[in-house]
């Protein structure tokens, strides 16, 4: 993909930001993949101030040493970063063309909400944060559907899994 | 999204996700969603507006906590910088 076309799609993720009704023509241009086989369940049987807190993101944060996205692929990036909760605050960076993360920049807990968790924790609300937690690009389309399907979101359901975390909050960009 | 929670989902941890964009999340199915009509990039809200980002996670808690039925989406009042989040009460316990 080229410098233009990377450019054209921050270009357009800011002119959303300002005209939120443009949003609507693009997310209705993009067919999500729709599944035949019903909603997984697992029944919440522990109180949430015994409870091990993740959160999994698709807004595009990493450490900044780690590998950015690959943008330059039109189908996405179907990888993951895991994210050490004590140090991300001071060294995160945002790679996704697909909106506009100026905000994020700010504040990183619009899209990642570690202090609002802390916060919790110290509470008591919830029993505590995990110490990892982990990243997706999103915009994830074509041949690398079924790589995020088979591979990487298996992946980190089983490192979470490993980190014995007991319920997962999702945040999208 | 929604594909990484069916997988955590299906793992055998209880999820849930925000979503902007209802249209995606009626398609996908993931167990547990509440929906909030923002802008892009803002799931939890606004830079450094702690009430409203905490609002939205005990929102989701609620969710996790409530909902019964699997691929239900729970669509939250909180108008994008038209709420008055201060006079709110915040819910809980969570408790199965």
């Amino acid at each position: 993909m080229s410098i233009l076309t990377r450019f054209k799609h921050r270009l357009i993720a800011r002119l959303i930001t300002h005209f939120p009704g443009l949003a609507d023509r693009f997310t209705a241009a993009y067919q999500p993949w729709e599944s035949g086989e019903p909603t997984p369940w697992t029944t919440v049987c522990k109180p949430l101030n015994r409870c091990r807190v993740a959160l999994v993101t698709t807004a595009g944060v990493h450490h900044a040493a780690q590998e950015p996205f690959n943008m330059h692929d039109s189908d996405g990036d179907p990888s993951f970063r895991p994210i050490d909760a004590a140090t991300i605050r001071d060294d995160y960076t945002i790679t996704h063309d697909y909106y506009d993360h100026s905000d994020a920049e700010q504040d990183l807990n619009i899209v990642l909400p570690l202090d609002r968790l802390r916060e919790m924790q110290q509470e008591g609300v919830i029993g505590e944060v995990a110490e990892r937690h982990y990243s997706f690009m999103g915009h994830i389309d074509g041949r690398h559907l079924v790589t995020l399907i088979k591979q990487s979101a298996p992946q980190v359901a089983e490192a979470l899994r490993r980190d014995r975390v007991d319920a997962v909050l999702l945040t999208p960009a | 999204m929604g594909l990484v929670q069916r997988a955590i989902e299906k793992a055998g941890i209880p999820t849930v996700g925000i979503t902007i964009v209802r249209d995606y999340t009626e398609k996908v199915r993931p167990p547990r969603s509440i929906f909030l009509k923002w802008p892009f990039g803002h799931p939890l809200g606004e830079p450094g507006h702690v009430r409203q980002q905490r609002a939205v996670i005990l929102e989701a808690f609620r969710a996790l906590y409530t909902i019964s039925e699997p691929g239900t989406i729970i669509d939250l009042p909180f108008r994008w910088r038209r709420h008055d989040y201060e006079t709110d009460q915040e819910p809980g316990p969570f408790v199965p």
